[in-house]
């Protein structure tokens, strides 16, 4: 199947030479109408294409700020260059951030400066044509939107924005991505990205409930749709499907079981990914956040919790309050939207439920920072706390905990290589080659400290290295949940 | 008298537009809304916080510091360079002479030289450095030509021919009171004068805008406290009545 | 790209996944297996057949644990793990073994 070839696995991150274009031919499959008109987007180029993406860019350097100063403030300063892991994986210049930042902002400076419109040479505007649309199609869906340039830009350009914004303009003019656009069709439709309907869910929901008593010999509920309970969970629909995230809703369900706390699942809000974040669409993603708030108002529950997924719990902890608030309705006494590594973590600290690490002695743990969490969220009250507070859950439930290079976690954590809508199999090539500076670290701590297991919070990231791991030589099992090692060392009551 | 005319009139001209361009640029900055909170977390949790976090970017680039340290060492001395030396001309603008100014001549006078260091080191590496090379555009490194030609016009002014200071300091002053005394006709002079005025106007139109630009950037000036604290802003899509997602079905 | 079987032509998408699963007979699993270089075996058919069964009833394909434990209660405990499972369909049961099936390709981050 694979007709590239997998990197070298590196000491150190190295910087390649460049090779230009080498990456030109790797593009998603392109949405079709069907998939584009639940969106409310066109479902093809129309004949006036050009003048509705320029009138398009106008209106968003109007609407947002940042759009607007990073467009202008690149120096050209060259400390982004070599900080993207899809440009470290595949030398392409193009995916150097602002080489990619560039193929808009040429555009923009064709079409919206003064220097731009009269000596487009000398500035590096261009026209925008449909080789630049094609340009546009191809790299900025080779950006998985997780900042990693944005932490070292002296200016603190986000070449994320960038990428929102040009695919916000792509599915203006009908040239949108199958992928993402598809899934949030279901989100509309059905509830959540797999497409799972309400019966299927409940049918999971039951077998796993026959599994953990199978296992522990304990009711453990994993209740669903249920008006009243305290806590509504938002998780991942990977969670309910996928493995290794399977086991850490076991996880999840586990530790309310031990906590006594009563909670619900919401088949209308069955998923916590929120897809128009990575398509750029503001409209799109309100819409998919405010089946939040609907379902936490028609349950009559207290709080929220967000399970294990990257990007969600961004939408969660930076916009759910601006897109689907005020949650006024909820208990004040907790944060909305709350991480269940931080409910999990808290009830640690103060003795709820108890933790017999010994049981993952078989063990021996690293975490990989997924990127949205680390570099666009935090939990606890501190800055940094996305870092602590992970890290603090799994080591009550593990002996054996090494953490990778401090260049490659924490702020400057690498991107597992497929999130921002590229976890799809038309990808593969730039998955694998964009896993390259995560799966060097991790085969030094692998060699270092004997490490087997690398536990995520992060559905793309724990799906995405299933599938890359085994490209560099690892077991595909060797991504774990974080509430999965939760899951094995809790104290249950029939247990004690 | 021709030629202070035409100088008079060139930075009238070019004061007006950086004046008016950069104005309308920071207003257009501050007009347009920020939607949602992105601060680059980790981020301060409080507007003292975020003062201290934009501080040390403005004022030690402590992004560029984590991302590059030849890329900051540059960049800083010639920043560092730019400020002293900016400072040390306020001599020629004001009248009398504040202490403070008069004090800092001596390092206003090598940072000059700090600041040639700087530019150089800069354009070395947007030359040969293979990755920065090609982000470069003619204009960048015109920018650097022309600040280097404002840098070098300048020494040479300080140590091989030497102008009438005090004539070009009655003409801005006297510039500034709106009446023309004569400006000395000396042609390092004129390129100085002429390159400062030729940067004041590219100033609002080009890069340079990353000046006022780093204090608009939400990445780095937003408070992180989206679920303490309701981040509204006034843009169609937040305010728009919205539809149940359940109309999106058929 | 099309796929042909039993003499008759079948719409897929991009990805080979069959566009109308009322198309479907077992004829066009084997093709498609045949076209990635693959045999059926009864072991296969086992879990082609329950996925249909399963999508039948629910819509969507089974949760992978779900589908393990199903295999595991007709071919033995044994054969009830995600291993044997990708030991029959190594590009993924998920995904593979749905395309067979003639189940669309299940969507998200997974």
């Amino acid at each position: 199947m694979a007709n590239f070839e997998t990197p070298e696995l590196q000491e150190t991150v190295e910087i390649p030479a460049l090779k230009k274009g080498v990456m030109s031919h790797s593009r998603p499959f392109v949405s079709k109408e069907q998939f584009q008109a639940p969106l409310g987007f066109p479902g093809e180029l129309a004949d006036d294409w050009k003048d509705v993406a320029i009138a398009k860019l106008g209106e968003l350097l109007k609407t947002n700020r940042a759009l607007q100063v990073f467009m202008d403030s690149c120096v050209k300063c060259g400390a982004c260059t070599d900080k993207c892991h899809y440009f470290l994986g595949t030398s392409d210049p193009r995916n150097m951030p602002v080489a990619r930042q560039d193929l808009l902002r040429g555009v923009y400076r064709r079409y919206y400066t003064l220097p731009g419109k009269y000596f487009p040479k000398l500035v590096g505007a261009t026209d925008l044509t449909e080789e630049v649309m094609d340009q546009w199609y191809s790299y900025f869906h080779q950006c998985s939107e997780c900042r990693r340039c944005s932490v070292y830009c002296p200016y603190g350009i986000d070449t994320a924005e960038i990428t929102m914004a040009t695919r916000d303009i792509m599915n203006a003019v009908g040239k949108g991505q199958k992928y993402s656009n598809e899934i949030i069709g279901k989100v509309f439709k059905i509830g959540n990205n797999l497409g799972l309907p309400q019966p299927a869910l409940e049918d999971t929901l039951l077998g796993l409930e026959e599994d953990v008593k199978d296992e522990t010999g304990i009711d453990v509920r994993f209740p669903l749709d249920e008006k009243g309970a305290e806590v509504l969970v938002v998780t991942p629909s990977a969670d309910f499907f996928a493995e290794p995230h399977i086991d850490g809703l076991i996880g999840y369900a586990k530790v309310f079981h031990a906590a006594g706390i009563s909670w619900t699942l919401s088949s209308h809000a069955s998923e916590a990914a929120n897809f128009g974040l990575f398509i750029g669409s503001n409209e799109n993603m309100k819409k998919i956040a405010m089946r939040i708030r609907e379902a936490a108002l028609d349950l009559g529950v207290k709080r929220i919790i967000f399970g294990e997924c990257g990007h969600a719990w961004r939408v969660a902890y930076s916009y759910l309050n601006t897109l689907a608030g005020p949650f006024d309705f909820l208990d004040p006494r907790y944060p909305v939207p709350q991480h269940i590594c931080e409910f999990t973590h808290d009830l640690i600290q103060r003795g709820v439920i108890t933790l017999d690490k010994s049981r993952n002695d078989h063990r021996r743990v690293t975490f990989h920072d997924s990127c949205n969490v680390a570099r666009a969220s935090r939990m606890g009250d501190m800055p940094g706390g996305q870092f602590v507070i992970p890290r603090e859950v799994i080591k009550a439930a593990c002996n054996h905990f090494y953490d990778m290079a401090p260049e490659t976690i924490g702020e400057a954590t690498f991107c597992c290589g497929g999130g921002g809508g590229l976890l799809t199999d038309d990808l593969m090539e730039l998955r694998v080659k964009g896993a390259l500076p995560r799966m060097s670290a991790l085969k030094q701590v692998v060699e270092e400290h004997e490490v087997t297991h690398m536990a995520a919070i992060c559905a793309i990231c724990k799906s995405q290295f299933s599938k890359v791991l085994p490209y560099y030589g690892f077991q595909m099992d060797q991504i774990i949940s974080v509430h999965q090692l939760v899951s094995d060392a809790i104290v249950l009551d029939a247990q004690q | 008298m021709f030629v202070t005319v035409l100088f008079a009139l060139l930075f009238y001209v070019a004061t007006a537009i950086f004046l008016v361009g950069l104005g309308m640029r920071i207003a257009r900055y501050a007009r347009t809304p920020a939607p949602l909170k992105i601060p680059t977390t980790p981020a301060p949790t409080t507007r003292g916080g975020v003062v201290v976090r934009m501080g040390t970017e403005v004022l030690l680039f402590n992004s560029l510091f984590k991302a590059n340290k030849w890329i900051w060492l540059f960049g800083f001395m010639f920043h560092v360079a730019l400020a002293l030396v900016l400072l040390r001309h306020l001599r020629y603008f004001l009248d009398p002479v504040p202490t403070w100014v008069v004090l800092i001549q001596p390092f206003g006078m090598y940072a000059a030289f700090a600041m040639v260091i700087g530019l150089a080191g800069l354009w070395a590496r947007r030359v040969f450095v293979e990755r920065i090379r090609y982000i470069s555009s003619p204009s960048d490194h015109l920018m650097l030509a022309l600040l280097l030609g404002i840098a070098l016009t300048g020494l040479g002014m300080t140590y091989l021919w030497h102008t009438d200071i005090s004539a070009v300091k009655l003409f801005f002053t006297g510039l500034m009171r709106f009446e023309l005394n004569p400006l000395p006709t000396q042609p390092l002079l004129l390129l100085h004068l002429f390159l400062v005025a030729s940067l004041m106007v590219i100033f609002p139109f080009s890069k340079l805008l990353h000046a006022p630009g780093v204090f608009f950037s939400p990445t780095r000036n937003q408070v992180d406290n989206p679920r303490e604290k309701r981040h509204v802003a006034n843009v169609k899509w937040m305010i728009a009545v919205e539809k149940p997602a359940a109309s999106a079905d058929q | 790209m099309p796929i042909e079987a039993g003499g008759k032509t079948y719409e897929t998408d991009e990805e080979g996944y069959l566009a109308d699963l009322n198309d479907w007979n077992p004829d066009l699993a084997t093709a498609m297996a045949k076209a990635d270089g693959a045999d059926l075996d009864e072991n296969h058919w086992e879990v082609i057949n329950f996925l249909r069964e399963y999508y039948e009833e629910y819509q969507i394909a089974p949760a992978v644990r779900v589908l393990t434990k199903a295999i595991g209660k007709k071919l033995g405990p044994e054969k009830g793990n995600s291993k044997y499972l990708y030991e029959l369909f190594p590009y993924g049961p998920a995904k593979q073994a749905c395309k067979y099936a003639g189940l669309p390709k299940p969507t998200g981050c997974v």
